[in-house]
């Protein structure tokens, strides 16, 4: 596996599947540790004020989690080219966070101590998990994960300078920043407080929802207690966070009975599940249940738009898709997820992807602060839709062929805002309609193309549908086509 | 969304409407005053039905109703007719997107004629599936509609329910008309100035104020419609001494 690329610098990195970090990815302690690193990220006032400026991450905290675990992942697998192109994705993304707190403190997603600050997070709450859950790490092991997440760290910044060399000024270094620069923030709150007042049911009680509607009045705030004795001791004193009796006895066993499960039979529980469990909407007491439902009226309501947006031919032609034209549509759309929606080219598709598109969309249209912005939570939106509607096997990624098997439903409110957006800026005028020097301005700006034909003025409702037979890839060979695959 | 609890009844310095209604006339004088064939007209018509669902959304308006196309229309030419069918299937399917993501619910009332095209009744079903989660404006549509009918329909519905004569009320009666979760019209708005029901949800209007504007349908913008919305503010409505019971509402 690491032979793929010989004689680079990759090969002295600390990456891929036999680092001590891979080791943890199935281990259900590390989403323990994970909570526990994003308290801690969240409680340093420059993190918090970035997340909590974050609507998605007040409304969805958990997601952050998983974005983390995700990204994590990426950049420790063995390919340098995807670990390359996560770190760009990361740094734009960082580099669309900043501005001030509450309190008229800047902050800045791109400040280096801050990143390694995460990073430090990160590692410190994976060595606490070894530590609490009664398997210590020995030292030349500790070192060698602290030079993995120091390379992480390098991979983002390009050096790891922030973070000492040494592991042993590391735990000072640790200490200090605890001991000084954390603080209650509200990101922090959220996370601590809220959270675990709705907690969803795990991967493992879906089959038993009785179980944990009785059981979840106990885990949520078990979950809370746990994180919250796992904290550093001065941080918990200066958070004024409550010293329950029996909560380290408590924190200790759950990090030790998840430590034990690592001997189950694989796939009863790992990490994964538990993150992705975590990041279902608050108010799924019987996922399933409600999952059937939903699939069955959503299915109603995507049938009747696939056929509403299926062109008419013609003024006289009948218009409903006979099946021959669906298996067409099918194949269509998993060439379009190839050539257009997966970015990040690993064959599926994931929030990265369609961060990517945002970003070069408003790069090539050269859109202003607030367009951009819009046009950024548009995207966001659209991936919380797409996950909504695809997130059926629970892997919190989808697949070239689910997107192609549920293509028509991908059309739902926030995708047409997408389209409304770029309307918007596309309309220079705000007339309420694209001329044709405004339709050929968008294809040369935004996807270097000249346009031979355009047949006059497009109003907002035929762009949108145009748009959106085109992202659902029910119509090649529109304009978007060769535009947006190069996008 | 305007609240509920003054629906029905305007106070003096006046909560706006909640169900408005649209008696859209005037297209063919619009296309004639231009030397244009009538179908110019109804194409034009379509600017301003998008213009009007806006403004009424955005002004808080709970319930909007246009009339399409009534029952008489099918007295009108065959091609203006297979005009109008084709025209109303292309706006249908054109704003179905942006009805959806506006939350606005969608739903036909009428459409019964076998002389109505498989494909357009189609469309009809899937806007109307497609948007019935929605919790916004409810718009509803009609098409093929006649008031009269819409009243000998709840009567056969009644006396198949095997309901007794003595029992009959206004309220009953009201629940079996079709959309009977539909509230009493507060205000109708009949353009081109022609001062006539014409057949129009003949049950719903009975306490409506109504304003019969000058303007011919294509011409009317949001401004006009906005106007309208406060000149019914303004007025003081008196249901005749009558409470004001909503239409089929358990209230």
């Amino acid at each position: 596996m690491t032979t793929e690329a010989p004689g680079t610098a990759d090969e002295a990195l600390p990456f891929g599947p036999e680092s001590e970090f891979s080791g943890f990815f199935d281990d259900p302690r590390w989403a323990l540790a994970i909570i526990r690193a994003t308290v801690l990220e969240a409680a340093h006032p420059q993190v918090g004020a970035a997340l909590a400026d974050n609507s998605t991450f007040v409304a969805h905290p958990w997601r952050r989690l998983r974005n983390t675990f995700v990204s994590m992942r990426r950049m420790f697998g063995t390919d340098p080219a995807v670990r390359e192109r996560e770190a760009a994705r990361l740094n734009r993304l960082h580099a669309r966070m900043s501005g001030s707190d509450s309190r008229g403190r800047a902050y800045d997603a791109m400040d280096r101590a801050t990143r390694a600050w995460v990073v430090a997070t990160l590692f410190e709450s994976a060595v606490t998990m070894c530590r609490l859950s009664g398997q210590p790490l020995d030292q030349d092991t500790m070192e060698r994960m602290y030079a993995e997440y120091r390379a992480f760290l390098a991979a983002l910044d390009g050096d790891a300078a922030e973070l000492p060399e040494d592991l042993h000024d590391f735990w000072r270094y640790f200490d200090r920043i605890v001991e000084n620069e954390l603080e209650n923030t509200e990101a922090a709150r959220i996370i601590l407080y809220r959270l675990f007042d709705h907690l969803p049911a795990p991967a493992l009680l879906h089959g038993a929802p009785t179980l944990w509607a009785a059981g979840r009045a106990v885990a949520g705030p078990v979950l809370g207690a746990i994180t919250v004795a796992s904290l550093p001791e001065p941080y918990r004193r200066r958070a004024g966070l409550p010293e329950m009796p029996g909560a380290p006895t408590l924190m200790q066993g759950a990090y030790l009975a998840a430590g034990l499960t690592r001997f189950l039979p694989g796939g009863w529980i790992n990490a994964e599940s538990i993150i992705e469990a975590l990041s279902l909407p608050p108010d799924s007491d019987d996922p399933r249940a409600r999952t059937v439902t939903a699939l069955r009226a959503r299915m109603k309501r995507a049938s009747a738009l696939l056929r509403l947006l299926t062109p008419l031919s013609g003024d006289a032609g009948p218009a409903p898709a006979p099946p021959a034209a669906a298996q067409e549509t099918r194949r269509s759309a998993e060439e379009f997820f190839r050539r257009v929606l997966d970015q990040t080219g690993d064959g599926h598709l994931d929030w990265p992807d369609l961060a990517a598109m945002a970003r070069e969309l408003s790069t090539r249209l050269d859109l202003d602060e607030p367009e951009e912005t819009r046009l950024y939570d548009a995207f966001a939106a659209w991936w919380r839709e797409l996950q909504a509607a695809l997130d059926t096997d629970g892997d919190g990624r989808v697949g070239a062929e689910e997107y192609a098997a549920a293509v028509p439903s991908l059309a739902g409110p926030a995708l047409i805002r997408v389209a409304e957006v770029l309307f918007d800026a596309t309309d220079k005028d705000g007339n309420g309609s694209i001329d044709a020097d405004e339709y050929r301005t968008l294809f040369r700006t935004a996807f270097h193309r000249d346009l031979t034909t355009t047949d006059g003025a497009h109003g907002r409702s035929a762009f949108v549908g145009d748009f959106l037979s085109f992202m659902t890839g029910r119509r090649t060979g529109t304009p978007y086509d060769p535009l947006l695959a190069d996008a | 969304m305007t609240e509920r609890g003054t629906a029905g009844r305007a106070a003096p310095d006046g909560a706006g409407p909640r169900h408005v209604a649209c008696v859209m006339d005037g297209n063919g004088r619009w296309a004639r005053r231009r030397s244009l064939p009538r179908t110019a007209g109804h194409r034009a018509a379509e600017t301003a039905v998008i213009d009007v669902i806006e403004a009424a959304r955005a002004a808080g308006v709970e319930w909007l109703t246009l009339y399409a196309f009534s029952t008489e229309n099918w007295n009108r030419s065959g091609t203006e007719v297979e005009f109008l069918m084709r025209l109303v299937r292309r706006v249908v399917r054109k704003h179905a997107p942006l009805l959806l993501a506006r939350g606005i619910r969608c739903r036909f009332l009428g459409v019964a004629d076998p002389r109505i095209p498989r494909e357009l009744a189609q469309d009809f079903c899937d806007l109307a599936a497609l948007t019935a989660d929605n919790r916004g404006m409810t718009l509803t549509v009609a098409f093929d509609h006649g008031g009269r009918r819409d009243i000998v329909e709840a009567a056969r519905s009644l006396i198949r329910s095997g309901t007794p004569a003595d029992e009959v009320t206004e309220r009953l009666f009201a629940d079996h008309l079709p959309f009977p979760d539909t509230p009493d019209v507060d205000l109708v708005i009949r353009t081109s100035g022609e001062q006539r029901i014409s057949n129009f949800m003949l049950w719903q209007v009975a306490y409506a104020e109504w304003v019969f504007p000058e303007v011919l349908w294509p011409d009317l913008r949001a401004p006009d419609f906005l106007a309208y919305l406060h000149a019914y503010q303004r007025r003081d409505r008196r249901f005749g001494g009558v409470s004001a019971g909503t239409n089929g509402d358990p209230s």
